[in-house]
C-alpha cells in the first residue's frame, strides 16, 4: 500500500509541477486589462466593422477627425486640423502637419487618398466598408497636407463618416513595403498592437514617441483586452483583481458588485434598440391594424424587468436613443403603447378573431432573445395571438430575414452617429438591411431630406415627422434600449469631456481607452 | 467472443417467456434496480399527472412579480428569472427529456440493428461499407455530430432527436454485427436457410433474439446518456427552442443568474442525475439478472 | 502486426474522406450566407456579389469540395471566415489547450479510480465497496457540464478559492479537470474493479498465494499486472467521452480548447474552421484508437475477445 501511495504522490507533484510550469508563461502582468464579452476577429480596420475591434483600432490608429459618441456626437479635429464644404460636392479636409506613424513616417495627403481609395474598393479583400463611402465619387490630394473629397451630392452625415474606425487612415509606404507582411498595424494612434492570444487577450503597448503626446497622453503602458464569456465569469474576475474593467457585467449580479468597496459601478442611457421585427410585405403584416394590435400587446416594461432587470429604457421611436433628433415616449404624437384592451380592439379592427392567428417569431438562440421570445409569445397569446418560436443562429436569422422568409423576428440595431444609419439602412426601400422589407415612398422621400436638407429647422422637423409617421404605420415594434453598465477598478479614471485624461464612455459600447488608466 | 455466445446459444429455448420470468425473480432481489424502477414509474406518473394539474400557460408563465424566489413552501424549487415555478417546469419538462432520449435510442436502435445485422449477415463489402460508416460517426464526438445536424435541420425537439439517433446507432451496429456473426453459420441458422426462409425472417427470428438480453441492457444504459446528451446539446444552445422547460436548457438559462440564484442551476441538474441514475440501476441490474456469469 | 498497422492507415483514409464530404456537405446544406458573415451587416449587395465571387461560393458543390481537398492535400485548410487565420494552426493552438485540460483530466481519474477501484476489488460486498460503487454510480450519472456549475457554486462563488474560468495559472486548471475527470473516473473504478474481480478469481492467483508470496505482491505483481490491460483499453474507449466533456467544461469555463472553437464556428457559420476542425477531430481520434488498438492487440488477444462482447 506505502508503494502505491508513494506512487500516487509522485504522480501528482509531477502533473502539479508540470502543469504550472507550462502554465506560468501565460500569466499576463499588464496596467489596464478590461474583460470583454467578445473575440476581436480581425486587425485590419477596413476589414471590417465590428466594435470589439474599433475599440482596439482607437488604441492603434486615428481617423480625420475625432468623433466623441459619448457626448452627444461632437467632432473634433484628430488627423485634420479642419475641413469644410467648399461647395455641395465637396468636403476638404487640412491635415495637422505633426502627424506620424508609429513607424515614424509622417502621415499626409498621400496616405490619406490612398487609405480612403482602398476603403471605397469594391474587391472585398481589399475593403469591406465600401458602402461607409456610396456618396464619394473622388479623393483627391491637393497638396501634401490637403485633400479633397467629392461627392454626388451634399449629405450632412458624410463627416461622420470620416470618425469611424474603418476609415482610420492607414501608411501608403507600409502597404508599399514588401517586407512589411501586415502594413494594417501601423497607425498613427498612441499603441501599437503587440499580441493577440487566440481564444485569450490582445494587448497593446504604448508607443514612446507618439506624435501629440504633449496634447493628448496616453498613461497607461499597457492595454490588454481579455476575452472572458461569461458575464459572471467577468465579474468574479474583477472583484479578484484580475481586471480593471468588466465590460457589461451580469446586471442580475450588480448587488454583488456594488456592496464591494473596491469597484465602482458606472450607469448612463445606452443607444443600442433591441426590437421586434416583421415582414412589412408579407401578410398578415401588411396589415396596418393589426400591427397596431400587437405593437399594444407588447408589455415593454416587463421586458425590460426580466431580461435587464430594470436597467434600460423603453421607446416608442425607431430611432436609438441619444441620437440627434430622437423623440422621447412622450414627444412622440400618438404611438401604440402597451393596452391590451386597445390591443384587442385593435385586433378586431384588423379581422382576426382571437386565436384565428398564428405568426412565427425568429429568434437568435442566445441572450437575450431567447429570453425575450418567450415574453412576446405570453403578450401576444393574451390578445389571442398564437406565436410559434423559432429560434436559429444569428448567421441563419440574418440571411433568413435579408432573403424576406420571416414574418416576425427580434433583432437589435446600434447606430455610430447618423441617424441615416437608422433611417436608410433599415427602412429605404432595397436596401440590404431592411429586414422589414419596406418600401414606402414617403419614408424614403423623408430619409433623403434628413440627409441632404442644407436648412437645419427644417432638417429637423423632417427627422421628427420620420419618426412619427413611423409611430403611426408601426413598421416595426421598438422596445427597448439597455443602458450601458460598466463596473470598474475604482482607481479606474473616468473622462467626462474630449479635453480630460481618462475612459471616454460612450452609450452604445464604442468606449475610448486610448487616455485610461488605473490610479493605484 | 466463441466461447461466451456458444454457451447463451445453448440456451436459445430459453429465450421466451422462461427468460422473462427468470430475469424478473432475479431482478427483484437487487435493492439498486428496484429503486431505480420505482423512481422512473414515479417520474412517469408525476409527468402524466402535471399535464392534468398545470396549466402551463397560466401555472407557469406569467408571474413576474415572484422572481428569483428562494426554495419555499410554495415554490418547494424555488423560481426562476421569469417567476416561473422551477418544480413545476422540471416535473413539465420530464416529458421532454424523456421522450427525446427514448424516442432517439429507440431510433438508433432499430437503425442500428438494422444495419449491424445485415453487415454482419452479408459479411464482404456491404459489411465493410456498413461498418465504415458506423465508424464515421464513431469517431466524431457526437456533440460535433448533432451540432452540424441541428444547424441544418434547425432548432427543433425533431432535428434534436434525430442528431442523438446518429450518435446512437453506431454502437447497436456493433452489437447486431457481434451477434449475427457469431450465430450465423450454426445449424438452426443453416436449417432455417435450408427450409428456405426469407433472410430478413432469419434474422429477425433465430439470430437477434439471441442478443436480446445485450441489447436491453445497452438500451437502458443508452437512454440514461442519451438523456445527459440531449441535456448537454440543449445547454449548448443548440437544442431547443424557448420556452421548453427541457432540463439541460434550463441549466443554461440558470447558469447566467448562477451567483445570485443558484437554485436555478441545482435542481435540474438533480432531475437529470437521479433519472439517469435510475436508469443506470435498471441498466446494471437487467445485466446482473439476464447472464449471472456477468455479475461481478 | 505490421500489416494490421498499414491496414488500419489504409483503411482511415476512405474513411477520413467520406467525413469530410458529409460534414463539408452538411454545412453547405445549413442555412444561413457566410457572406453575411464576413461583411459588415450593412454591406451592399455589391460587395455581397463581388465577394460570393471571390470565394467562390458560385461555384458547384463538388467543384468547391474538390477545391478544398485539393487544398489540403496541399496542407492548406483554408483561412477563418471571421478570424482570417489558418484553420490549422488556429486548431493546434487550440488543440494545446484540450489536450492539457483533457490529459489533466484523465490523470486526476486514474489517480483516483485505479486505487479505488482495487480497493473494492479486494473489498468486495463490504460497505465500503458498496458506498464507492454508489458513489461510482452517482459520478457516471451526473451530466458533467452540471457538475462544472455546482463546483463553481461551492468554489468560487461560496468559498472564493479557485477561479470561476479563463486561464491563467494552476489554479485555473483545476476545476474543469475535476469535471471532466470526475465522470471519468466513476466510469475507471466500475472498471478497474471487475477487470480486478475477474484477476482475482484466476488460477495464478491462487498459485501465486500457495506459492507464499505476500499479499501485496501477490496483488501488485500479478493481479494489478493483468488486470492493467482492459483499464487501459477502458482508457482508450473514452477518449471520445474525454473530447465531448472537454466541449461541455471547455464552454461552463471559458476555457479556450477545440471543443468550443467548433461550437463557436458553428455558431458564427465559420464553414472552413468547422470542417477542418472536425476532420482534424477525427483523425486524432482515428490516431488515438489505433493506438489503443495496436496497444491492446499486442497485450492480450485473449482478454480482447472476452471484453468485446460486453459492451
Amino acid at each position: 500500500m506505502k508503494k502505491v501511495l508513494l506512487a500516487v504522490l509522485a504522480v501528482i507533484m509531477v502533473t502539479v509541477f508540470g502543469f504550472s510550469g507550462v502554465l506560468a508563461e501565460g500569466t499576463i502582468k499588464n496596467d489596464l486589462v478590461i474583460g470583454v464579452a467578445q473575440e476581436i476577429n480581425e486587425l485590419n480596420p477596413m476589414m471590417q466593422n465590428d466594435q470589439i475591434n474599433n475599440n482596439c483600432f482607437a488604441l492603434t490608429h486615428e481617423r480625420l477627425v475625432f468623433l466623441d459618441n459619448g457626448h452627444g456626437y461632437e467632432i473634433y479635429p484628430e488627423i485634420a486640423e479642419s475641413w469644410e464644404w467648399t461647395d455641395e460636392t465637396h468636403l476638404v479636409f487640412h491635415l495637422n502637419p505633426n502627424v506620424k506613424f508609429s513607424n515614424g513616417t509622417p502621415l499626409t495627403a498621400d496616405d490619406v487618398v490612398f487609405t480612403l481609395n482602398r476603403a471605397r474598393s469594391d474587391d472585398p479583400t481589399l475593403s469591406k466598408v465600401s458602402g461607409q463611402l456610396g456618396l464619394v465619387t473622388d479623393v483627391s490630394k491637393i497638396d501634401d497636407y490637403t485633400v479633397q473629397v467629392t461627392t454626388s451630392a451634399y449629405s450632412n452625415e458624410l463627416i461622420y463618416n470620416f470618425g469611424s474606425y474603418p476609415l482610420a487612415i492607414q501608411s501608403k509606404a507600409a502597404y508599399e513595403d514588401p517586407a512589411n507582411t501586415a502594413p494594417w498595424l501601423i497607425g498613427s494612434g498612441p499603441y501599437s498592437f503587440k499580441e493577440w492570444q487566440e481564444g485569450q487577450y490582445v494587448t497593446f503597448t504604448k508607443d514612446e514617441d507618439y506624435w501629440n503626446k504633449e496634447n493628448r497622453p496616453s498613461f497607461a503602458n499597457e492595454i490588454t483586452f481579455k476575452f472572458l464569456l461569461e458575464a459572471s465569469q467577468r465579474a468574479i474576475a474583477l472583484q479578484n483583481g484580475e481586471i480593471d474593467v468588466c465590460v457589461d457585467p451580469p446586471v442580475t449580479d450588480l448587488r454583488f458588485l456594488e456592496d464591494d468597496e473596491n469597484v465602482t459601478v458606472h450607469t448612463q442611457a445606452g443607444t443600442r434598440l433591441f426590437y421586434l421585427g416583421m415582414n412589412v410585405a408579407k401578410d398578415p403584416f401588411t396589415n396596418e391594424k393589426l400591427r397596431q394590435a400587437l405593437s399594444c400587446a407588447v408589455d415593454k416594461e416587463t421586458v425590460i424587468a426580466i431580461v435587464l432587470d430594470g436597467l434600460g429604457k423603453w421607446q416608442t421611436s425607431v430611432l436609438n436613443r441619444g441620437a440627434w433628433s430622437f423623440l422621447d415616449n412622450d414627444e412622440v404624437e400618438g404611438g401604440y403603447t402597451y393596452d391590451v384592451d386597445r390591443a384587442k380592439a385593435l385586433l378586431a379592427e384588423a379581422g382576426y378573431e382571437p386565436g384565428a392567428l398564428t405568426v412565427e417569431l425568429f429568434t437568435p438562440t442566445d441572450d437575450p432573445y431567447k429570453t425575450i421570445a418567450p415574453i412576446i409569445q405570453a403578450n401576444l397569446k393574451e390578445i389571442g395571438v398564437n406565436v410559434e418560436i423559432k429560434s436559429m443562429d444569428q448567421a441563419t436569422l440574418k440571411t433568413e430575414c435579408a432573403a424576406g422568409h420571416q414574418q416576425m423576428f427580434l433583432w437589435r440595431w446600434n447606430i455610430g452617429a447618423r441617424v441615416d444609419e437608422t433611417y436608410r439602412e433599415l427602412f429605404y426601400t432595397g436596401f440590404p438591411t431592411n429586414y422589414a422589407q419596406l418600401s414606402d415612398p414617403v419614408v424614403d422621400d423623408l430619409a433623403d431630406k434628413v440627409l441632404t436638407e442644407m436648412d437645419q429647422d427644417k432638417r429637423l422637423q423632417y427627422s421628427y415627422d420620420y419618426q412619427n409617421y413611423m409611430v403611426e404605420k408601426v413598421y416595426q415594434i421598438p422596445l427597448y434600449v439597455p443602458d450601458l453598465v460598466i463596473a470598474y477598478n475604482k482607481g479606474l479614471v473616468v473622462s467626462d469631456s474630449y479635453d480630460e485624461p481618462g475612459v471616454m464612455f460612450a452609450g452604445g459600447g464604442n468606449h475610448f481607452w486610448a487616455r485610461a488608466y488605473v490610479e493605484e | 467472443m466463441k466461447l461466451f455466445n456458444k454457451k447463451k446459444t445453448d440456451g436459445t429455448e430459453m429465450i421466451g417467456r422462461s427468460l422473462g420470468q427468470e430475469t424478473w425473480r432475479r431482478l427483484r432481489k437487487n435493492k439498486g434496480a428496484m429503486m431505480g424502477i420505482a423512481f422512473i414509474i414515479l417520474l412517469l406518473i408525476g409527468t402524466a399527472l402535471a399535464s392534468i394539474f398545470y396549466d402551463y400557460d397560466k401555472d407557469i408563465i406569467g408571474m413576474t412579480r415572484d422572481r428569483f424566489m428562494a426554495p419555499n413552501w410554495q415554490h418547494p424549487f424555488g423560481t426562476d428569472n421569469m417567476g416561473r415555478d422551477i418544480f413545476a417546469r422540471v416535473i413539465y419538462g420530464a416529458k421532454y427529456s424523456l421522450f427525446i432520449s427514448f424516442g432517439s435510442t429507440l431510433l438508433g436502435l432499430v437503425v442500428g440493428l438494422a444495419l449491424g445485422a445485415v453487415a454482419g449477415y452479408y459479411g464482404g463489402l456491404v459489411d465493410n461499407i456498413i461498418m465504415r460508416l458506423t465508424d464515421i460517426f464513431y469517431s466524431i464526438p457526437y456533440i460535433m455530430i448533432a451540432v452540424v445536424v441541428v444547424s441544418i435541420l434547425g432548432t427543433s425537439m425533431s432535428s434534436l432527436l434525430f442528431a442523438m439517433a446518429l450518435g446512437t446507432f453506431c454502437n447497436f451496429a456493433r452489437i447486431g454485427r457481434a451477434s449475427v456473426m457469431t450465430v450465423r453459420d450454426m445449424e438452426f441458422v443453416e436449417a432455417g436457410r435450408a427450409i428456405g426462409l426469407p433472410t430478413w425472417k432469419i434474422i429477425l427470428k433465430h439470430i437477434l433474439p439471441n442478443c436480446l438480453s445485450a441489447i436491453i441492457v445497452q438500451t437502458t444504459l443508452k437512454v440514461g446518456s442519451n438523456i445527459i446528451s440531449a441535456s448537454s446539446l440543449s445547454f449548448l444552445g443548440v437544442g431547443i427552442t424557448p420556452p421548453t422547460p427541457e432540463w439541460g436548457a434550463m441549466l443554461s438559462d440558470g447558469r447566467s443568474y448562477i451567483r445570485s440564484s443558484g437554485w436555478m442551476c441545482l435542481f435540474p441538474g438533480l432531475a437529470i442525475m437521479f433519472t439517469v441514475l435510475a436508469l443506470n440501476l435498471l441498466g446494471d441490474g437487467l445485466r446482473d439478472a439476464m447472464d449471472p456469469k456477468l455479475k461481478r | 502486426m505490421f500489416r494490421y498497422i498499414l491496414k488500419r492507415i489504409i483503411i482511415l483514409i476512405p474513411t477520413l474522406l467520406a467525413t469530410s464530404l458529409l460534414i463539408f456537405w452538411a454545412m453547405d446544406l445549413a442555412g444561413g450566407d457566410p457572406v453575411d458573415q464576413i461583411l459588415p451587416e450593412n454591406a451592399t449587395y455589391e460587395q455581397k456579389d463581388a465577394l460570393r465571387e471571390e470565394m467562390g461560393l458560385n461555384d458547384p458543390f463538388f467543384i468547391r469540395y474538390f477545391r478544398y481537398i485539393g487544398g489540403i492535400l496541399k496542407g492548406d485548410m483554408g483561412e477563418s471566415y471571421i478570424t482570417h487565420r489558418d484553420v490549422f494552426q488556429t486548431f493546434m493552438g487550440r488543440l494545446n489547450m484540450t489536450l492539457l485540460l483533457g490529459g489533466s483530466a484523465l490523470i486526476f481519474a486514474c489517480i483516483i479510480s485505479i486505487p479505488l477501484g482495487i480497493y473494492t476489488a479486494l473489498h468486495q460486498n463490504t460497505w465500503k465497496d458498496t458506498a464507492a460503487m454508489i458513489i461510482a454510480l452517482f459520478g457516471v450519472s451526473m451530466p458533467n457540464f452540471w457538475l462544472g456549475l455546482m463546483l463553481i457554486l461551492l468554489f468560487s462563488l461560496k468559498l472564493g478559492w479557485l477561479p470561476s474560468g479563463g486561464t491563467g495559472g494552476f489554479k485555473y486548471l483545476i476545476l474543469p479537470s475535476v469535471t471532466v475527470g470526475l465522470g471519468l473516473a466513476a466510469l475507471l473504478t466500475r472498471t478497474t474493479r471487475s477487470a480486478m474481480l475477474d484477476v482475482l478469481r484466476q488460477d495464478y492467483m491462487t498459485t501465486a498465494k500457495a506459492k507464499g508470496a505476500s499479499r501485496n505482491r501477490v496483488i501488485y505483481n500479478h493481479g494489478l499486472r493483468n488486470a492493467i490491460i482492459p483499464i487501459i483499453t477502458a482508457i482508450g474507449m473514452q477518449f471520445s467521452y474525454v473530447m465531448t466533456g472537454s466541449a461541455l467544461a471547455e464552454t461552463v469555463f471559458g476555457w479556450p480548447g477545440i471543443g468550443r472553437l467548433v461550437v463557436d464556428s458553428i455558431n458564427k457559420r465559420d464553414t472552413p474552421m468547422v470542417t477542418g476542425s472536425i476532420i482534424l477531430c477525427c483523425v486524432l481520434m482515428a490516431v488515438i484508437n489505433l493506438v489503443v488498438d495496436i496497444v491492446y492487440a499486442f497485450c492480450d488477444p485473449r482478454i480482447k475477445a472476452q471484453y468485446s462482447g460486453k459492451g
